[in-house]
């Protein structure tokens, strides 16, 4: 009785994730279904998902890219950037909150505050001092200004979200590391560094993410077709103002989505209850 | 001495202080060398006549002077407002309650996780803008759906002044993926021993969502409320790639306004006062949040 | 437990420093340089310091240069080829290309100039044409084009004055466009309706009305697209400069009365396709036109107001067996409204310092280069040579060559010359406009009262 109870709770539980679930991705479908389309017929027949004639045409048209350079070459930009990027955001976000979550030191609140309000000014009003400045650091023309900075925290969001989830690491673990000998690097290094992986995964998949579909920097600091990152070629595929290849683009943007649901996919099952977590409760 | 003399150095770095210091110290540097400067200039045009093509001119007051004639700045604003205040506590309560359905691990799992993170992967696309509009369009599925539930004529979703702004609530809202994943791993963080400790005191699931889960959420639910709200005000692609204000502004985002002032209309130094009051405001509202954080944040150890 | 942190700092540190590294060799390969703040790597990417460009690095005749322009696909593929091609002529010039997409074209191209780093070679749109060349960012092309380097020879003296600001050459054609009405050929001959060249706006009206009442198909008057019509309306009635410095160059509000009209009396009788159907589609795109684009005939129109090198992209973007139609927008006063406007322009820009003269010759290429223009095919228009466009025109197809005609047998013999580039400030006002008929499409306002409202904000505008 009880056993069946459960078990129709289970299906019940199945069925409405699944439904909510294809309305969520529904747009998504909608997308990858259109890149099989013909370009003439995405939008005449926008309200079906399935293509009337299913073609590849449109992932042929849209990888040769243009200018002669292919989308394996963006792809590759954009992988070296976004990675290169989200791995100097994480180990500094992580350091920094530390800082910021188990030490009191002068100065404290208002760096905190310099953090909150450097994400208060919106990108656009900053991108032309920025340009200058790193046109000042002689940087423009490459993509250390797509990186370099990430490897200092300057994102506030990862350090906060960083020092949030250390606040809520029990503090007694560091009293007993402290009575053992543990220096503050040390508490960092074997207590709060291992335990603090979730929010890391969390911070990794965002970050790549962003990174990967950011392209005002991309825009404005790379000045070489060879050296565009996907974010920015996919773009090129639209001109209002004469033809756009729809479907090249479709075809195009599909693929660009895989690198981020590929390593979603990898890191999400970090973030699964009961791993490591149960005992930590002194 | 000389041995003495490092000892004490190792333990001067050894303190709560100077562990904060260097720990914070890349956010420092990085904060002065790239955060800084650009602030520092852009607060300087929000004091000039810049029109990005020839050097500024300092005019003191003058763009602070214009914004308080400006109708445009004071609808821009009334429309963010409503955007944010509207969308950013749905988005978090179906972040939330996401969260808690898919935190249990099945085999479907991370399939179901992806299916509901998948719509913020791709955030503001030009597929998105598209299809949105397609969604929403006199001829759309919405209209479809609404009509075979029994509504008798199709509505203009987009072309009312109306209804347009609550197309964007919706996409804002249907891509709660980053919120819900930074609950999820707040979930893990809490101990399952607790759980069985109130199993074992007899309370329900919702005993224990109410007393446990919620309560030691929310610290998280703080900081999203903090990131969601300043996103929420400095909103800007979609507003941008799917309505562009339209109609008659009653869709057009501060942040929007800003660029087209920035960067259409020529006026660089007032679309970076209009910035810098957006700054004001937030830091208010991020103030307000902090100071009565400790009447509902739970701030004890576990 | 100090040193572990020391290491650790230096680990990230030197994680860092391949970080640098790799961004500049990771790429290309081809640069030497990964410094950071070396000149070489200044050197190879002459837009970074223009300045300091290359003067002391192999011969004199090694170029580098950055040529960029919006576009789509197309424009891009024709572009890069036609530019390879000068680069196998002309061994020792290479450039790098920055296509763009038109907006982020806009946003980088003044972010550039801000930082005194433009592009040798840019692609300039008539609208920003005044404010470029008046913020002293473009090149004087003049002595180029009387030491004869840049040749003019075939091009007509109205086009190239186009390009020309207080009698100075600061812009070369990249292509000649008019503007054209695109209409639905196969619906007009279905419901037996005329439409000729040269239309008065009643005639149009009437042709409006009739489409309406014998199918239900609306007309989509020019949306959003204020800066286009608007000038075309006023230019009928002898007002070929709408802007002065700083106000509005007409005398009250009565000359907007017209063009306000036209909306106000369409959404009474019910013809035209309004702005809830506009919010649905992307403004001012061809592939979204109601033209061929639409799911019932209420949001249907049976013409569009465009630019002539938009018709083949409206003819790929029709459904099948609908053909298009082209001719001229209403106006009660053809031979002075109509005009040929270059599509875009190529510049030089003032930061092409010691290049000026190498990117002078590449915009000489693609303007008289009989080679260069078989691959561009008139993309950006018909070419502004006449000898060229004699030249590739058995190449082009049907489209292309009933552009060709239409411009060459139907509006040059039939226009003025093109009305001043406008000043800054304008893009506010046109906007504004936009805004206004929006008001009237929604019955919130009269057209007496947006004429109005538009002549005061409108000075208001041009005086701050």
């Amino acid at each position: 009785m009880m056993k069946n109870r459960k078990k129709i709770v289970n299906v019940v539980y199945h069925i409405f994730v699944c439904a909510a679930g294809f309305i969520m991705i529904y747009p998504l479908l909608w997308m990858i279904m259109s890149s099989f389309k013909e370009t003439s017929t995405i939008f005449t027949t926008a309200t079906s998902l399935i293509p009337e004639h299913f073609t590849l045409e449109n992932y042929a048209n849209g990888w040769k890219g243009f200018a002669k350079v292919s989308f394996a070459t963006f792809f590759k930009n954009s992988l070296f950037i976004s990675i290169v990027a989200t791995v100097g955001t994480v180990l500094s976000s992580s350091i920094v909150a530390y800082g910021f979550a188990r030490c009191n030191f002068p100065g404290k609140k208002i760096l905190f505050a310099a953090m909150l309000a450097s994400m208060m000014l919106p990108a656009q009003v900053l991108m032309i001092p920025q340009y200058l400045w790193y046109q000042k650091l002689n940087w423009v023309g490459s993509y250390l200004p797509l990186i370099v900075p990430y490897w200092f925290a300057v994102q506030g969001f990862f350090v906060y979200l960083m020092t949030n989830f250390i606040e809520g690491i029990p503090r007694e673990l560091d009293e007993a590391a402290k009575i053992d000998g543990c220096s503050y690097y040390g508490i960092y290094r074997r207590i709060i560094f291992p335990l603090m992986v979730p929010s890391m995964i969390t911070g990794s998949i965002f970050s790549f993410m962003w990174r990967w579909d950011d392209f005002l920097g991309a825009l404005l600091y790379v000045n070489k077709t060879e050296k565009y990152p996907v974010s920015l070629a996919l773009k090129m595929f639209c001109d209002p103002s004469s033809s756009s290849d729809y479907g090249a683009m479709f075809a195009m943007a599909t693929l660009s989505i895989l690198p981020a649901v590929l390593i979603f996919f990898c890191l999400q099952k970090y973030l699964v209850e009961g791993i490591s977590t149960s005992g930590l409760k002194g | 001495m000389k041995k003495k003399k490092q000892r004490t150095l190792r333990q001067k770095l050894n303190t709560e202080r100077s562990a904060g210091i260097l720990c914070t110290l890349p956010f420092t540097i990085g904060f002065l060398a790239f955060m800084i400067v650009p602030m520092c200039i852009s607060l300087y045009y929000s004091f000039c006549d810049y029109n990005i093509l020839t050097p500024p001119v300092f005019s003191g007051l003058k763009n602070f002077k214009r914004m308080i004639e400006d109708s445009v700045f004071y609808q821009t604003l009334f429309v963010t407002f409503k955007f944010a205040i509207i969308s950013v506590p749905l988005r978090l309560v179906f972040a939330l309650i996401v969260a808690m359905l898919l935190f249990k691990s099945t085999k479907m799992t991370g399939i179901y996780r992806a299916m509901y993170y998948l719509p913020s992967i791709i955030g503001g696309s030009v597929a998105v803008a598209i299809l949105w509009k397609r969604l929403f369009s006199l001829d759309g599925l919405i209209n479809k759906i609404l009509m075979s539930l029994g509504m008798k004529e199709s509505v203009a979703w987009l072309g009312d002044t109306r209804t347009a702004i609550w197309t964007l609530i919706i996409l804002a809202v249907w891509q709660f993926g980053s919120s819900m994943l930074i609950f999820l791993s707040a979930l893990k963080q809490i101990p399952t021993s607790l759980y069985e400790a109130a199993r074992v005191d007899g309370a329900n699931g919702w005993q224990q969502f109410w007393k446990i889960t919620l309560k030691l959420l929310t610290p998280t639910i703080h900081f999203n409320l903090v990131m969601q709200m300043i996103n929420g005000f400095l909103a800007f692609t979609q507003c941008l790639i799917i309505t562009q204000g339209k109609p008659l502004n009653s869709t057009l985002f501060y942040t929007v306004y800003m660029y087209q002032q920035s960067f259409l209309f020529g006026s660089t130094g007032y679309g970076a006062a209009l910035a810098w009051v957006m700054l004001a405001l937030i830091a208010f509202i991020t103030w307000i949040l902090f100071a009565t954080k400790k009447l509902w944040v739970y701030d004890g150890g576990l | 437990m100090k040193k572990k942190m020391l290491s650790l700092l230096l680990a990230s540190a030197m994680a860092f420093s391949l970080a640098a590294c790799g961004s500049d060799g990771g790429s290309t390969g081809s640069d030497s340089a990964d410094t950071g703040n070396s000149t070489a790597a200044g050197s190879t990417q002459s837009s970074a310091d223009s300045g300091s460009a290359a003067q002391d690095f192999g011969s004199a005749k090694d170029v580098s240069m950055v040529f960029s322009w919006w576009g789509n696909q197309i424009r891009n593929e024709r572009t890069q080829a036609s530019l390879d091609l000068y680069s196998t002529q002309n061994p020792g010039v290479t450039f790098d290309t920055q296509p763009a997409e038109w907006s982020d074209y806009w946003t980088k191209l003044s972010t550039l100039a801000a930082g005194n780093s433009l592009p040798e070679c840019i692609q300039m749109d008539y609208s920003y044409l005044m404010q470029y060349a008046s913020s002293d960012l473009l090149a004087d092309l003049t002595p180029y084009v009387e030491s004869g380097v840049l040749d003019v020879s075939d091009v007509d003296p109205g086009i190239l004055e186009s390009g020309s600001i207080d009698g100075k050459v600061y812009a070369v054609c990249a292509g000649v466009n008019a503007p054209s009405l695109f209409y639905n050929k196969t619906l007009m001959d279905e419901l037996n309706i005329e439409v000729k060249d040269n239309m008065t706006l009643e005639e149009f009206m009437d042709v409006c009305r009739q489409v309406y009442e014998k199918s239900g198909v609306k007309t989509d008057l020019p949306y959003s697209a204020g800066d286009n019509y608007l000038p075309f309306n006023l230019r009928s009635h002898d007002t070929t400069q709408l802007f002065n410095e700083d106000s509005l160059n007409v005398p009250d509000a009565d000359s907007f009365v017209e063009y306000f009209s036209i909306y106000e009396t369409a959404t009474k009788e019910g013809w035209i396709v309004g702005a809830d159907v506009h919010a649905e589609l992307t403004a001012n795109s061809v592939e979204q036109s109601p033209l061929v684009y639409f799911s019932s005939p209420a949001t249907q129109s049976w013409c569009g107001f465009f630019w002539s090198n938009q018709l083949s992209a409206m003819v790929a973007a029709a459904p099948e067996g609908m053909e298009i139609g082209i001719t001229t927008w209403p106006s009660d006063d053809p031979q002075k409204s109509n005009f040929l406007k270059p599509s875009s322009f190529f510049c030089v820009s003032r930061d092409a310092g010691e290049n000026e003269e190498e990117a002078v010759k590449v915009l000489n290429f693609l303007l008289n280069s009989q080679e260069a223009n078989e691959i561009l095919l008139g993309e950006r228009g018909v070419p502004a040579s006449s000898v060229v466009a004699a030249g590739i025109a058995p190449l082009q197809d049907e489209t292309a060559q009933a552009v060709t005609n239409y411009i060459n047998n139907v509006v040059t013999p039939n226009c003025s010359p093109i009305s001043p580039a406008i000043p800054d400030g304008a893009n506010e006002v046109y906007d504004y406009c936009n805004q206004l008929v929006d008001k009237i499409l929604y019955g919130e306002i009269t057209a007496e009262d947006a004429a109005k409202e538009l002549f005061e904000k409108g000075n208001e505008i041009m005086a701050r």
